[in-house]
Protein backbone atom coordinates (compact mmCIF):
# COMPACT_ATOMS: atom_id res chain seq x y z
CA UNK A 1 0.00 0.00 0.00
CA UNK A 2 1.15 3.82 -0.55
CA UNK A 3 1.07 6.28 2.42
CA UNK A 4 1.77 10.15 1.62
CA UNK A 5 3.08 11.41 4.98
CA UNK A 6 2.36 15.14 4.93
CA UNK A 7 4.88 16.64 7.33
CA UNK A 8 3.75 20.22 9.56
CA UNK A 9 6.35 22.41 11.40
CA UNK A 10 6.14 25.48 13.58
CA UNK A 11 7.51 28.82 11.86
CA UNK A 12 11.06 29.00 12.29
CA UNK A 13 13.14 32.17 12.64
CA UNK A 14 15.77 30.62 10.54
CA UNK A 15 16.02 31.34 6.50
CA UNK A 16 14.67 27.47 5.71
CA UNK A 17 17.03 27.72 2.25
CA UNK A 18 19.95 28.14 4.14
CA UNK A 19 19.30 25.28 6.23
CA UNK A 20 20.47 21.89 4.63
CA UNK A 21 18.67 18.83 5.79
CA UNK A 22 20.01 16.80 8.37
CA UNK A 23 21.97 13.96 7.80
CA UNK A 24 19.82 11.61 9.73
CA UNK A 25 16.67 12.91 8.18
CA UNK A 26 18.43 12.64 5.01
CA UNK A 27 20.01 8.73 5.43
CA UNK A 28 16.12 7.85 6.53
CA UNK A 29 14.57 9.13 3.40
CA UNK A 30 17.42 7.45 1.31
CA UNK A 31 15.83 4.07 2.40
CA UNK A 32 13.87 1.82 0.05
CA UNK A 33 10.38 1.95 1.30
CA UNK A 34 10.34 5.85 0.33
CA UNK A 35 9.49 6.27 -3.19
CA UNK A 36 9.48 9.84 -3.37
CA UNK A 37 9.59 13.20 -1.38
CA UNK A 38 9.56 17.11 -1.70
CA UNK A 39 10.57 19.95 0.57
CA UNK A 40 8.90 22.79 0.89
CA UNK A 41 9.89 26.64 1.31
CA UNK A 42 8.07 27.96 3.56
CA UNK A 43 4.58 28.82 3.62
CA UNK A 44 5.28 32.95 3.53
CA UNK A 45 6.64 31.89 0.40
CA UNK A 46 3.34 30.65 -1.13
CA UNK A 47 0.30 31.98 -3.92
CA UNK A 48 -3.04 30.83 -3.34
CA UNK A 49 -5.92 30.55 -6.17
CA UNK A 50 -9.28 29.98 -5.34
CA UNK A 51 -12.72 30.68 -6.41
CA UNK A 52 -14.55 34.01 -5.69
CA UNK A 53 -18.00 34.25 -7.83
CA UNK A 54 -17.13 32.81 -10.40
CA UNK A 55 -13.89 34.87 -10.88
CA UNK A 56 -10.49 33.05 -9.80
CA UNK A 57 -8.15 35.03 -7.34
CA UNK A 58 -4.95 35.53 -6.21
CA UNK A 59 -4.21 35.51 -2.82
CA UNK A 60 -0.59 35.78 -0.58
CA UNK A 61 0.19 33.16 1.31
CA UNK A 62 -0.96 29.45 1.96
CA UNK A 63 -4.55 28.03 1.75
CA UNK A 64 -4.89 27.28 5.78
CA UNK A 65 -3.06 30.51 7.54
CA UNK A 66 -2.10 28.56 10.80
CA UNK A 67 0.98 28.27 13.06
CA UNK A 68 1.77 24.99 11.48
CA UNK A 69 2.84 24.75 7.91
CA UNK A 70 3.05 21.88 5.33
CA UNK A 71 6.75 21.25 5.31
CA UNK A 72 7.01 18.67 3.30
CA UNK A 73 5.60 15.39 1.63
CA UNK A 74 6.73 11.85 1.60
CA UNK A 75 5.53 9.06 -0.45
CA UNK A 76 5.99 5.89 1.26
CA UNK A 77 5.33 1.77 0.71
CA UNK A 78 4.01 -0.05 3.67
CA UNK A 79 2.42 -3.77 3.77
CA UNK A 80 -0.16 -2.14 6.05
CA UNK A 81 -1.52 1.20 8.59
CA UNK A 82 1.21 -0.51 11.29
CA UNK A 83 4.09 -0.71 8.92
CA UNK A 84 3.09 3.21 7.44
CA UNK A 85 2.74 4.44 10.96
CA UNK A 86 5.91 2.68 12.00
CA UNK A 87 8.21 4.44 9.37
CA UNK A 88 6.16 7.78 10.45
CA UNK A 89 7.08 7.03 13.30
CA UNK A 90 11.06 6.85 12.58
CA UNK A 91 11.17 9.99 10.88
CA UNK A 92 9.29 11.83 13.81
CA UNK A 93 12.41 11.33 15.89
CA UNK A 94 14.71 12.89 13.23
CA UNK A 95 12.30 16.20 12.13
CA UNK A 96 11.81 19.62 14.56
CA UNK A 97 10.38 19.46 17.69
CA UNK A 98 6.62 20.62 17.53
CA UNK A 99 5.90 19.06 14.26
CA UNK A 100 3.46 17.01 13.24
CA UNK A 101 3.10 13.76 10.90
CA UNK A 102 -0.23 13.13 9.34
CA UNK A 103 -0.12 9.61 7.63
CA UNK A 104 -2.71 9.40 4.83
CA UNK A 105 -3.43 6.41 2.46
CA UNK A 106 -2.93 6.76 -1.29
CA UNK A 107 -6.31 6.27 -3.74
CA UNK A 108 -3.61 6.81 -6.82
CA UNK A 109 -1.21 8.76 -8.45
CA UNK A 110 2.12 9.28 -9.96
CA UNK A 111 5.53 10.78 -9.33
CA UNK A 112 8.03 11.84 -11.80
CA UNK A 113 11.33 12.64 -9.75
CA UNK A 114 13.74 15.36 -9.58
CA UNK B 1 -29.42 -25.11 20.61
CA UNK B 2 -31.87 -22.32 20.02
CA UNK B 3 -31.57 -20.67 16.75
CA UNK B 4 -31.10 -17.35 18.69
CA UNK B 5 -28.41 -18.34 20.53
CA UNK B 6 -26.33 -20.31 17.84
CA UNK B 7 -26.74 -16.93 15.95
CA UNK B 8 -25.43 -14.64 18.85
CA UNK B 9 -22.25 -17.36 19.12
CA UNK B 10 -21.33 -17.86 15.71
CA UNK B 11 -21.71 -14.09 14.21
CA UNK B 12 -18.15 -12.72 16.05
CA UNK B 13 -16.45 -15.93 14.80
CA UNK B 14 -17.99 -15.85 11.19
CA UNK B 15 -17.81 -11.71 11.12
CA UNK B 16 -14.14 -12.05 11.91
CA UNK B 17 -13.10 -14.78 9.56
CA UNK B 18 -14.55 -13.05 6.59
CA UNK B 19 -13.00 -9.83 7.86
CA UNK B 20 -9.68 -11.60 7.44
CA UNK B 21 -10.35 -12.23 3.93
CA UNK B 22 -11.84 -9.61 2.23
CA UNK B 23 -10.23 -6.84 4.40
CA UNK B 24 -13.24 -4.71 4.48
CA UNK B 25 -15.67 -5.03 7.56
CA UNK B 26 -18.80 -3.57 5.80
CA UNK B 27 -18.46 -6.10 2.64
CA UNK B 28 -17.88 -8.63 5.55
CA UNK B 29 -21.09 -7.61 7.44
CA UNK B 30 -23.36 -7.32 4.39
CA UNK B 31 -21.93 -11.24 3.37
CA UNK B 32 -22.47 -12.63 6.83
CA UNK B 33 -25.97 -11.23 7.27
CA UNK B 34 -27.30 -12.18 3.95
CA UNK B 35 -26.15 -16.01 4.88
CA UNK B 36 -27.50 -15.79 7.96
CA UNK B 37 -30.51 -15.06 6.75
CA UNK B 38 -30.47 -17.74 4.42
CA UNK B 39 -29.53 -20.10 7.54
CA UNK B 40 -32.62 -18.27 9.41
CA UNK B 41 -34.72 -19.66 6.44
CA UNK B 42 -32.69 -23.19 6.19
CA UNK B 43 -31.75 -24.55 9.13
CA UNK B 44 -35.64 -24.40 10.92
CA UNK B 45 -36.60 -26.57 7.36
CA UNK B 46 -33.74 -28.37 6.96
CA UNK B 47 -31.98 -28.88 10.27
CA UNK B 48 -28.98 -27.40 11.86
CA UNK B 49 -25.87 -28.23 9.88
CA UNK B 50 -23.11 -29.66 11.43
CA UNK B 51 -20.74 -27.78 11.44
CA UNK B 52 -22.66 -24.08 11.30
CA UNK B 53 -19.13 -22.03 11.55
CA UNK B 54 -17.90 -23.91 8.00
CA UNK B 55 -21.77 -23.31 6.38
CA UNK B 56 -22.38 -19.72 7.17
CA UNK B 57 -18.34 -18.21 5.95
CA UNK B 58 -18.99 -20.92 2.76
CA UNK B 59 -22.62 -19.16 2.34
CA UNK B 60 -21.35 -15.42 3.31
CA UNK B 61 -18.03 -16.11 0.94
CA UNK B 62 -19.97 -16.85 -1.85
CA UNK B 63 -22.08 -13.91 -1.42
CA UNK B 64 -19.19 -11.73 -1.00
CA UNK B 65 -17.46 -12.67 -4.35
CA UNK B 66 -20.86 -12.08 -6.01
CA UNK B 67 -21.18 -8.59 -4.71
CA UNK B 68 -17.66 -7.90 -5.98
CA UNK B 69 -18.12 -9.18 -9.46
CA UNK B 70 -21.46 -7.36 -9.35
CA UNK B 71 -18.86 -4.04 -8.05
CA UNK B 72 -16.67 -4.91 -11.14
CA UNK B 73 -13.44 -4.34 -8.85
CA UNK B 74 -12.83 -8.12 -9.04
CA UNK B 75 -9.50 -6.72 -10.62
CA UNK B 76 -8.48 -4.95 -7.53
CA UNK B 77 -9.22 -7.40 -5.52
CA UNK B 78 -6.87 -10.18 -6.79
CA UNK B 79 -4.87 -10.13 -3.97
CA UNK B 80 -7.74 -10.76 -1.72
CA UNK B 81 -8.72 -13.76 -3.10
CA UNK B 82 -6.28 -14.92 -3.66
CA UNK B 83 -5.43 -15.72 0.05
CA UNK B 84 -9.37 -16.65 -0.11
CA UNK B 85 -8.36 -19.11 -2.75
CA UNK B 86 -5.52 -20.53 -0.30
CA UNK B 87 -7.48 -20.73 2.44
CA UNK B 88 -10.62 -22.69 0.51
CA UNK B 89 -8.20 -25.15 -1.22
CA UNK B 90 -9.75 -27.98 0.00
CA UNK B 91 -12.70 -26.92 -1.28
CA UNK B 92 -15.97 -25.44 0.19
CA UNK B 93 -17.06 -28.99 1.03
CA UNK B 94 -14.65 -29.36 2.64
CA UNK B 95 -14.85 -26.07 4.79
CA UNK B 96 -18.33 -27.03 5.75
CA UNK B 97 -17.44 -30.73 7.01
CA UNK B 98 -14.04 -29.54 9.22
CA UNK B 99 -14.32 -27.29 11.97
CA UNK B 100 -11.24 -27.53 13.03
CA UNK B 101 -9.42 -26.34 10.12
CA UNK B 102 -11.26 -23.33 10.84
CA UNK B 103 -9.50 -20.58 12.53
CA UNK B 104 -10.71 -18.91 15.25
CA UNK B 105 -10.12 -15.31 14.37
CA UNK B 106 -11.83 -12.88 16.77
CA UNK B 107 -8.83 -12.10 18.27
CA UNK B 108 -7.67 -10.19 15.18
CA UNK B 109 -10.80 -8.85 14.92
CA UNK B 110 -11.01 -7.22 18.13
CA UNK B 111 -7.45 -5.91 17.31
CA UNK B 112 -8.59 -4.18 14.26
CA UNK B 113 -11.65 -2.66 16.22
CA UNK B 114 -9.69 -1.41 18.81
CA UNK B 115 -6.67 -0.02 17.04
CA UNK B 116 -4.94 3.29 18.39
CA UNK B 117 -6.09 5.20 14.77
CA UNK B 118 -9.66 4.74 15.53
CA UNK B 119 -11.11 7.11 17.91
CA UNK B 120 -11.86 5.71 21.67
CA UNK B 121 -15.74 5.64 20.77
CA UNK B 122 -15.36 4.42 17.62
CA UNK B 123 -13.37 1.35 19.13
CA UNK B 124 -16.20 0.52 21.80
CA UNK B 125 -18.80 1.30 18.69
CA UNK B 126 -17.35 -0.87 16.18
CA UNK B 127 -16.08 -3.95 18.89
CA UNK B 128 -19.78 -3.82 20.32
CA UNK B 129 -20.84 -4.13 16.67
CA UNK B 130 -18.87 -6.85 15.38
CA UNK B 131 -18.05 -9.12 18.18
CA UNK B 132 -20.99 -8.32 20.56
CA UNK B 133 -23.45 -8.41 17.48
CA UNK B 134 -25.43 -6.01 19.08
CA UNK B 135 -27.58 -3.70 16.30
CA UNK B 136 -27.01 0.04 15.85
CA UNK B 137 -29.76 0.70 17.06
CA UNK B 138 -28.95 -0.91 20.52
CA UNK B 139 -25.63 0.77 20.89
CA UNK B 140 -26.75 4.12 20.34
CA UNK B 141 -29.19 3.53 22.74
CA UNK B 142 -27.36 2.25 25.40
CA UNK B 143 -24.69 5.22 25.12
CA UNK B 144 -27.21 7.65 24.76
CA UNK B 145 -26.92 9.02 20.86
CA UNK B 146 -29.04 9.57 18.40
CA UNK B 147 -28.92 6.71 15.93
CA UNK B 148 -27.83 8.77 13.00
CA UNK B 149 -24.81 9.57 14.60
CA UNK B 150 -24.12 6.28 16.17
CA UNK B 151 -24.81 4.82 12.14
CA UNK B 152 -22.08 7.64 10.78
CA UNK B 153 -20.01 6.90 13.32
CA UNK B 154 -19.83 3.10 12.59
CA UNK B 155 -19.72 3.74 8.68
CA UNK B 156 -16.57 6.05 9.09
CA UNK B 157 -14.74 3.80 11.18
CA UNK B 158 -15.26 0.67 8.90
CA UNK B 159 -14.00 2.52 5.73
CA UNK B 160 -11.24 4.00 7.51
CA UNK B 161 -9.96 0.50 8.48
CA UNK B 162 -10.96 -0.67 4.78
CA UNK B 163 -9.05 2.60 3.20
CA UNK B 164 -6.15 3.26 5.71
CA UNK B 165 -5.26 -0.66 5.66
CA UNK B 166 -5.48 -1.36 9.36
CA UNK B 167 -4.77 -4.89 9.63
CA UNK B 168 -6.61 -7.97 10.86
CA UNK B 169 -3.72 -9.29 12.93
CA UNK B 170 -2.64 -9.72 16.43
CA UNK B 171 0.38 -7.46 17.79
CA UNK B 172 3.58 -8.52 17.59
CA UNK B 173 4.92 -9.00 20.96
CA UNK B 174 6.66 -5.53 21.57
CA UNK B 175 3.56 -3.62 20.94
CA UNK B 176 1.07 -6.29 22.78
CA UNK B 177 1.10 -4.87 26.26
CA UNK B 178 -0.26 -1.36 25.07
CA UNK B 179 -2.61 -2.57 22.51
CA UNK B 180 -4.09 -5.34 24.57
CA UNK B 181 -4.67 -2.60 27.42
CA UNK B 182 -7.10 -0.49 25.14
CA UNK B 183 -8.89 -3.64 23.94
CA UNK B 184 -9.33 -4.18 27.82
CA UNK B 185 -9.85 -0.60 28.21
CA UNK B 186 -12.65 -1.04 25.25
CA UNK B 187 -14.23 -3.79 27.46
CA UNK B 188 -14.17 -2.32 31.07
CA UNK B 189 -15.98 0.95 29.29
CA UNK B 190 -18.46 -1.36 28.31
CA UNK B 191 -18.84 -2.91 31.17
CA UNK B 192 -19.37 0.64 33.48
CA UNK B 193 -21.72 2.20 31.38
CA UNK B 194 -24.05 -0.66 31.96
CA UNK B 195 -24.33 0.77 35.83
CA UNK B 196 -25.98 3.45 34.34
CA UNK B 197 -29.28 1.69 33.42
CA UNK B 198 -30.43 1.30 29.85
CA UNK B 199 -32.72 -1.20 27.99
CA UNK B 200 -29.32 -3.26 26.53
CA UNK B 201 -27.70 -4.69 29.04
CA UNK B 202 -24.11 -3.71 28.15
CA UNK B 203 -22.81 -5.59 31.62
CA UNK B 204 -23.85 -8.39 30.16
CA UNK B 205 -22.47 -7.47 26.93
CA UNK B 206 -18.86 -6.85 28.82
CA UNK B 207 -18.63 -9.78 30.33
CA UNK B 208 -19.41 -11.90 27.44
CA UNK B 209 -16.81 -10.13 26.01
CA UNK B 210 -14.70 -11.01 28.66
CA UNK B 211 -15.34 -14.36 28.15
CA UNK B 212 -14.50 -14.90 24.69
CA UNK B 213 -11.48 -12.70 25.42
CA UNK B 214 -10.15 -14.92 28.03
CA UNK B 215 -10.75 -18.37 25.86
CA UNK B 216 -8.70 -16.67 23.30
CA UNK B 217 -5.75 -15.50 25.48
CA UNK B 218 -5.91 -17.90 28.43
CA UNK B 219 -2.46 -17.51 29.92
CA UNK B 220 -2.76 -13.45 29.87
CA UNK B 221 -3.21 -12.45 33.84
CA UNK B 222 -4.72 -8.89 33.24
CA UNK B 223 -6.96 -10.72 30.16
CA UNK B 224 -8.22 -13.11 33.59
CA UNK B 225 -7.92 -10.36 36.01
CA UNK B 226 -10.69 -7.92 34.08
CA UNK B 227 -13.25 -11.04 33.36
CA UNK B 228 -12.59 -11.72 37.37
CA UNK B 229 -13.24 -8.08 37.86
CA UNK B 230 -16.69 -7.68 36.04
CA UNK B 231 -17.84 -11.04 37.38
CA UNK B 232 -17.15 -9.95 41.17
CA UNK B 233 -18.93 -6.75 40.64
CA UNK B 234 -21.65 -8.18 38.94
CA UNK B 235 -22.42 -10.82 41.37
CA UNK B 236 -23.61 -8.18 43.30
CA UNK B 237 -26.07 -6.69 41.22
CA UNK B 238 -29.74 -8.27 42.45
CA UNK B 239 -28.63 -7.00 45.84
CA UNK B 240 -27.48 -3.17 44.82
CA UNK B 241 -30.83 -2.07 44.00
CA UNK B 242 -34.24 -2.29 46.11
CA UNK B 243 -37.71 -0.32 45.01
CA UNK B 244 -35.34 1.66 42.98
CA UNK B 245 -33.24 2.70 45.49
CA UNK B 246 -29.59 1.90 45.61
CA UNK B 247 -28.43 0.01 48.48
CA UNK B 248 -24.83 0.26 49.72
CA UNK B 249 -22.45 -2.51 49.66
CA UNK B 250 -22.61 -2.28 53.25
CA UNK B 251 -25.93 -2.71 54.21
CA UNK B 252 -26.68 -5.11 50.99
CA UNK B 253 -28.64 -8.83 51.77
CA UNK B 254 -25.23 -11.05 50.55
CA UNK B 255 -27.97 -13.89 50.35
CA UNK B 256 -29.09 -12.11 46.76
CA UNK B 257 -25.65 -12.04 45.59
CA UNK B 258 -24.62 -14.55 42.93
CA UNK B 259 -22.72 -16.83 45.13
CA UNK B 260 -21.85 -19.31 40.87
CA UNK B 261 -20.19 -15.52 39.50
CA UNK B 262 -18.45 -14.97 42.76
CA UNK B 263 -16.86 -18.38 42.41
CA UNK B 264 -16.24 -18.20 38.92
CA UNK B 265 -14.32 -14.57 39.69
CA UNK B 266 -12.27 -16.15 42.75
CA UNK B 267 -10.97 -19.06 40.69
CA UNK B 268 -10.07 -16.31 37.69
CA UNK B 269 -8.45 -14.37 40.08
CA UNK B 270 -6.25 -17.43 41.12
CA UNK B 271 -5.61 -18.24 37.51
CA UNK B 272 -3.93 -14.46 37.09
CA UNK B 273 -2.60 -14.23 40.11
CA UNK B 274 -0.19 -17.25 39.42
CA UNK B 275 1.15 -15.59 36.60
CA UNK B 276 3.03 -13.81 39.05
CA UNK B 277 2.49 -9.93 36.71
CA UNK B 278 0.67 -7.64 38.59
CA UNK B 279 -0.97 -5.32 36.79
CA UNK B 280 -4.21 -2.75 37.08
CA UNK B 281 -6.87 -5.50 36.63
CA UNK B 282 -5.74 -7.67 39.06
CA UNK B 283 -5.03 -5.10 41.43
CA UNK B 284 -8.62 -4.32 40.88
CA UNK B 285 -9.95 -7.52 40.91
CA UNK B 286 -7.96 -8.31 44.32
CA UNK B 287 -9.84 -5.42 46.08
CA UNK B 288 -12.92 -6.15 44.61
CA UNK B 289 -12.74 -9.59 46.09
CA UNK B 290 -11.49 -8.31 49.53
CA UNK B 291 -14.71 -6.03 49.49
CA UNK B 292 -16.56 -9.33 49.66
CA UNK B 293 -15.26 -10.64 52.90
CA UNK B 294 -16.63 -9.65 55.83
CA UNK B 295 -15.52 -8.15 57.99
CA UNK B 296 -13.50 -5.68 55.16
CA UNK B 297 -9.55 -6.04 55.28
CA UNK B 298 -9.19 -2.08 55.11
CA UNK B 299 -5.57 -2.24 55.35
CA UNK B 300 -5.33 -5.13 52.48
CA UNK B 301 -7.71 -2.45 50.69
CA UNK B 302 -5.73 0.20 51.36
CA UNK B 303 -2.21 -0.74 50.32
CA UNK B 304 -3.53 -2.36 47.06
CA UNK B 305 -5.05 1.21 45.94
CA UNK B 306 -1.48 2.53 47.08
CA UNK B 307 -0.18 -0.14 44.64
CA UNK B 308 -2.75 0.79 41.94
CA UNK B 309 -2.31 4.76 42.71
CA UNK B 310 1.39 3.79 41.55
CA UNK B 311 0.49 2.06 38.32
CA UNK B 312 -1.83 4.05 36.88
CA UNK B 313 -1.63 8.11 38.73
CA UNK B 314 -5.24 7.95 38.58
CA UNK B 315 -7.12 10.67 41.10
CA UNK B 316 -10.23 8.61 41.27
CA UNK B 317 -8.12 5.59 42.48
CA UNK B 318 -6.74 8.10 45.03
CA UNK B 319 -10.32 8.98 46.20
CA UNK B 320 -11.05 5.10 46.85
CA UNK B 321 -7.62 4.82 48.84
CA UNK B 322 -9.36 8.07 50.92
CA UNK B 323 -12.25 6.36 51.50
CA UNK B 324 -10.57 2.78 53.14
CA UNK B 325 -7.94 5.12 54.95
CA UNK B 326 -10.82 7.00 56.80
CA UNK B 327 -12.02 3.24 57.87
CA UNK B 328 -8.39 3.08 59.14
CA UNK B 329 -7.92 6.23 61.02
CA UNK B 330 -11.10 8.20 60.65
CA UNK B 331 -12.71 10.52 58.37
CA UNK B 332 -10.26 13.31 58.13
CA UNK B 333 -7.72 11.38 57.34
CA UNK B 334 -9.58 10.66 54.31
CA UNK B 335 -10.74 14.21 53.50
CA UNK B 336 -7.12 15.32 53.76
CA UNK B 337 -6.61 13.12 50.92
CA UNK B 338 -9.68 13.97 49.03
CA UNK B 339 -8.54 17.80 49.38
CA UNK B 340 -5.33 17.07 47.34
CA UNK B 341 -7.53 15.96 44.32
CA UNK B 342 -8.84 17.39 41.27
CA UNK B 343 -11.79 15.75 40.39
CA UNK B 344 -14.34 18.65 40.79
CA UNK B 345 -16.31 17.45 37.70
CA UNK B 346 -16.70 13.90 39.35
CA UNK B 347 -19.73 13.32 41.04
CA UNK B 348 -18.55 10.47 43.31
CA UNK B 349 -16.02 12.89 44.40
CA UNK B 350 -18.61 14.75 45.86
CA UNK B 351 -20.46 12.40 46.70
CA UNK B 352 -17.42 10.77 49.23
CA UNK B 353 -16.68 13.90 49.89
CA UNK B 354 -19.84 14.60 51.43
CA UNK B 355 -20.07 10.88 53.48
CA UNK B 356 -17.09 11.41 55.25
CA UNK B 357 -17.77 15.36 55.76
CA UNK B 358 -20.82 13.79 57.75
CA UNK B 359 -18.76 11.19 59.69
CA UNK B 360 -16.52 14.20 61.09
CA UNK B 361 -20.03 15.93 62.02
CA UNK B 362 -19.75 18.73 59.47
CA UNK B 363 -22.85 17.99 58.01
CA UNK B 364 -22.86 21.79 56.97
CA UNK B 365 -20.39 21.26 54.36
CA UNK B 366 -21.91 17.69 53.70
CA UNK B 367 -24.87 19.12 52.80
CA UNK B 368 -22.94 21.55 50.09
CA UNK B 369 -21.09 18.52 48.79
CA UNK B 370 -24.24 16.15 48.66
CA UNK B 371 -25.93 19.10 46.65
CA UNK B 372 -22.82 19.49 44.13
CA UNK B 373 -23.28 15.82 43.43
CA UNK B 374 -26.43 15.93 43.28
CA UNK B 375 -26.37 18.26 40.11
CA UNK B 376 -24.15 16.19 38.06
CA UNK B 377 -25.96 12.93 39.12
CA UNK B 378 -26.99 10.54 35.90
CA UNK B 379 -29.24 8.26 36.75
CA UNK B 380 -32.84 8.15 38.25
CA UNK B 381 -31.33 5.97 40.95
CA UNK B 382 -28.64 7.85 42.27
CA UNK B 383 -30.70 10.82 41.92
CA UNK B 384 -33.02 9.57 44.39
CA UNK B 385 -30.28 8.11 46.89
CA UNK B 386 -28.22 11.38 46.47
CA UNK B 387 -32.08 13.73 47.20
CA UNK B 388 -32.04 11.38 50.61
CA UNK B 389 -28.76 12.36 51.87
CA UNK B 390 -29.24 15.85 51.04
CA UNK B 391 -32.28 15.87 52.91
CA UNK B 392 -30.49 13.82 55.77
CA UNK B 393 -27.75 16.68 56.39
CA UNK B 394 -30.18 19.59 55.72
CA UNK B 395 -30.28 22.10 58.69
CA UNK B 396 -33.65 21.29 60.23
CA UNK B 397 -32.66 17.32 60.04
CA UNK B 398 -29.39 17.42 62.39
CA UNK B 399 -31.47 15.63 65.11
CA UNK B 400 -31.82 12.15 62.20
CA UNK B 401 -29.64 9.37 62.79
CA UNK B 402 -26.71 9.46 60.50
CA UNK B 403 -26.25 7.23 58.19
CA UNK B 404 -22.40 5.92 57.16
CA UNK B 405 -20.93 4.20 53.76
CA UNK B 406 -19.92 6.34 50.80
CA UNK B 407 -21.10 5.81 47.42
CA UNK B 408 -21.58 4.32 45.12
CA UNK B 409 -22.46 0.56 46.65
Amino acid sequence: MQYALLVYSPAEDTDRAARPVPDSLVAQLGRPHVTGWTRLHADESATTLRGDGGRMLLTDGPFIDSKEYLAGLILIEAVNLDGALAIAADLFQEIRPGSAIEVRPVLGGHFRGA
Amino acid sequence: MALDAVFRDQWGRVLAILAGILGDLELAEDAAAEAFAIAAERWPRDGEPANPTGWLVATARHRAIDQLRRQQVLAAKTKLLARDLEFTSRGPEALMDDAATIPDERLELIFACCHPALAPESQVALTLRTLGGLSTEEIALAFLVPFETMSKRLTRAKHKIRDAGIPFAVPPDHQLPDRLAAVLAVVYLTFNQGWGGSRVDLAAEAIHLGRALAGLMPDEPEVLALLALMLLNDARKAARERDGLIIPLDDQDRARWDTRQIDEGRALLQRAVARARSGPYLIQAAIADLHLHEPRDWRQIAALYQALARQTGSPVVEMNRAIAVAEIDGPEAGLAILDRLDLDHYRYFHSTRAGLLRRAGRDAEAHDAYRRALALVQTEQEQRFLAGRLAETAPAAQDEPGMPGAFPA
